[in-house]
């Protein structure tokens, strides 16, 4: 039996290696260009569309933690809500687009809430892009007051009539192996699901830059690593203009808006 | 007497799915038990932990008393806090070996908030008190609490039985109303451990009640015929739902029949909630009514691996636990995609196969004495996990 069992995995594990030599040959990517399964199935932002392309006041809001403040690459200026704010107004001269970023480093989703009335939805925001669940994968909160949390959090800033994005934690090596991500990645998979949010895969995303070799996230000392974070918020901005403005296509284009990267 | 394969084979597939669950973004994850119930790996492995724990301490418990039993299951105790400590150890060389990364990496500021990398000495010893659970490392903690009170149980099982499951019932019942009652764990103001035990004593001790049981001619009641028929629609039921939630996930236009915000409330892991409880034993008394101990099977080459991985549960626990955290390592440094993925989870898989068949030969070729199946001697003398 154990015979058999030997010769059995054997033969199995030289077919798998096959697979994986085939695998790996292609897979480069255009440098941070996202594919389509990670918004294919996004809900629209209807109300936000609306108003961008209406020529009015459009107010974003961004909440989040140290990586929507540009910790890691040494400023407001770099961070992605920034460059979401400079791809947007390219994308759109005649509005006038606000993005005002109330990100908190070490913020937990709970204070987030609590902010919502008096910081946020007094801003009259048109969306509120919500960064999360890192500092509750990095606490271990319990996952159920996590999800009641944001919860209240997606249904307050409804109930106020904005429209809201959930974005979620960011990826990367050394961290994986010692933060338990997953349940907090399917726990904002689900909500986003059951509540028609879109969601901003983040994790998924960033993944997939340094997989495809778009990005390489492996940080160095000093002024590389500052670099290194620039470039990817950069990167995270760009494609959370894409994910906002994609139903735009279908209108007559005035611009192309996936090119001039 | 025979041994029940069952209880082996149903605990090595646990095994199995625990090891594949937890890599990173595996594709095999939505094949394994989860995405068909409501329930997953870790109850099966818990309920199983506690029939044979029930079955194997309380034949002690008639022949050689309450204080030999306690000792042997104590003892027991010690090998699982000795295995615990060593996953530990891993863990904190892991950390110290990325240190110098995880404080540069895009995370350098949330991993700040957490103080264990800052005084490593108190996380050692939250660590040895089975507070401080870090990633994958929370089940162990769960099996040590509830073997500790097992003599209890099984005391109270021989005295007061109906008192017992009463008590035992109230307090998982405590748990789904009011989720503050569980246990605070290390580090921060708000981490509880993430499997209450609370909650999870229920599952355990029902297991071991009915193991129980099980040496003083079962559970009349068990055998009613509309019994098994509520089980095998409830399992349906569940299976229906949760296979469309996975479907559901693996392609986003293909509609959902229920909506889980329903059954969020019923659904939680931590507190082991209703429906986890309910779908974990309506399948248990399937398996336990239409599978013979000694089906045909089970005693078949392809059931064999399944068989001495469930025998070896604890190593092998420990084992793909490692492996899981390897597997991390390598999908994270390597990527390649779902082939890797496939390899990545083939290999541990043989690599647990390998060295529970390695356990298996060593303890034939020790030549002790024991009935058929190789291994028995291990179980007969009350090594359940």
């Amino acid at each position: 039996m154990i015979f058999l069992f030997l010769r059995g995995s054997t033969i199995m594990i030289a077919a798998m290696t096959a697979g994986l030599l085939f695998a790996s040959v292609g897979a480069f990517a255009e440098e941070c260009s996202v594919p389509d399964r990670f918004y294919a199935f996004e809900p629209a932002l209807t109300k936000t569309v609306k108003a961008l392309s209406s020529r009015r006041d459009v107010a974003i809001v961004t909440l989040g933690g140290a990586s929507t403040l540009g910790v890691a690459a040494g400023g407001l200026e770099f961070s992605w809500p920034a460059r979401l704010a400079a791809a947007l107004a390219e994308r759109f001269p005649s509005t006038r687009i606000r993005v005002i970023n109330l990100a908190v480093a070490r913020q937990t989703a709970k204070r987030a809430v609590e902010r919502l009335d008096h910081d946020v939805l007094s801003l009259k925001p048109t969306l509120v892009i919500w960064e999360t669940g890192t500092m509750e994968a990095v606490r271990g909160t319990d996952i159920e007051e996590f999800r009641q949390t944001l919860q209240s959090g997606i249904d307050k800033v409804r109930g106020a009539g904005a429209e809201a994005v959930l974005m979620n934690m960011q990826f990367s090596r050394p961290t994986e192996t010692v933060i338990h991500f997953e349940p907090y990645l399917v726990t904002m998979n689900e909500l986003a699901d059951v509540n028609d949010v879109p969601l901003f895969r983040r994790h998924g995303i960033m993944r997939h830059w340094a997989e495809s070799g778009a990005l390489d996230l492996r940080v160095e000392e000093g002024k590389k690593s500052r670099e290194i974070a620039a470039k990817l918020y950069d990167c995270i901005g760009l494609a959370m203009a894409d994910l906002m403005t994609r139903d735009i296509a279908a209108a007559p284009p005035t611009k192309p808006l996936r090119g001039n990267r | 007497m025979e041994r029940d394969l069952r209880l082996d084979f149903f605990r090595g597939l646990a095994l199995f799915c625990i090891f594949i669950d937890h890599l990173p973004n595996n594709v095999l994850a939505q094949f394994t038990l989860q995405s068909v119930m409501f329930a997953d790996a870790a109850e099966v492995f818990i309920l199983i932990s506690g029939y044979t724990a029930g079955m194997v301490y309380g034949r002690a418990l008639e022949s050689r008393g309450f204080l030999v039993t306690g000792i042997r299951i104590y003892h027991r105790l010690w090998q699982l806090y000795v295995a615990h400590i060593f996953l530990f150890t891993i863990f904190l060389a892991m950390v110290a070996h990325t240190e110098a990364s995880l404080n540069q990496s895009l995370y350098a500021e949330e991993f700040g908030a957490t103080n264990f990398l800052s005084e490593p000495g108190l996380a050692l010893v939250q660590a040895l008190m089975l507070q401080f659970q870090p990633a994958f490392m929370d089940i162990l903690p769960l099996y040590i609490v509830l073997v500790a009170v097992l003599p209890l149980a099984l005391a109270g099982f021989r005295s007061w039985p109906g008192t017992v499951s009463l008590a035992s019932f109230v307090l998982w019942l405590a748990v789904q109303v009011d989720n503050r009652v569980a246990l605070a764990a290390y580090p921060g103001p708000d981490r509880m451990w993430f499997f209450n035990p609370f909650a999870w004593q229920a599952l355990f001790l029902l297991g071991a009640w009915l193991g129980w049981r099980n040496i003083h001619g079962g559970v009349s009641w068990l055998n009613r015929r509309w019994l098994l028929w509520l089980a095998a629609v409830f399992s349906l039921t569940a299976f229906l739902i949760r296979f469309n939630w996975t479907l559901h996930d693996f392609y986003d236009p293909i509609p959902v029949l229920i909506q889980i915000k329903l059954l969020w409330p019923l659904l939680s892991k931590t507190d082991l909630g209703l429906l986890r409880l309910l779908n974990v034993l309506a399948v248990a008394l399937l398996v336990a009514k239409l599978i013979r101990p000694q089906a045909q099977f089970l005693t078949g080459a392809a059931a064999w691996p399944f068989l001495i991985c469930g025998r070896n549960s604890l190593y092998i626990f420990c084992l793909g636990i490692l492996l899981s955290v390897l597997g991390h390592l390598v999908l994270n440094e390597f990527f390649g995609g779902v082939a890797m993925q496939f390899a990545v989870s083939i290999a541990g898989i043989v690599i647990m196969i390998g060295v529970a068949a390695l356990l298996e030969w060593f303890v034939a070729a020790q030549g002790r004495p024991g009935g058929g199946a190789v291994g028995a001697p291990t179980a007969s003398k009350g090594a359940h996990g």
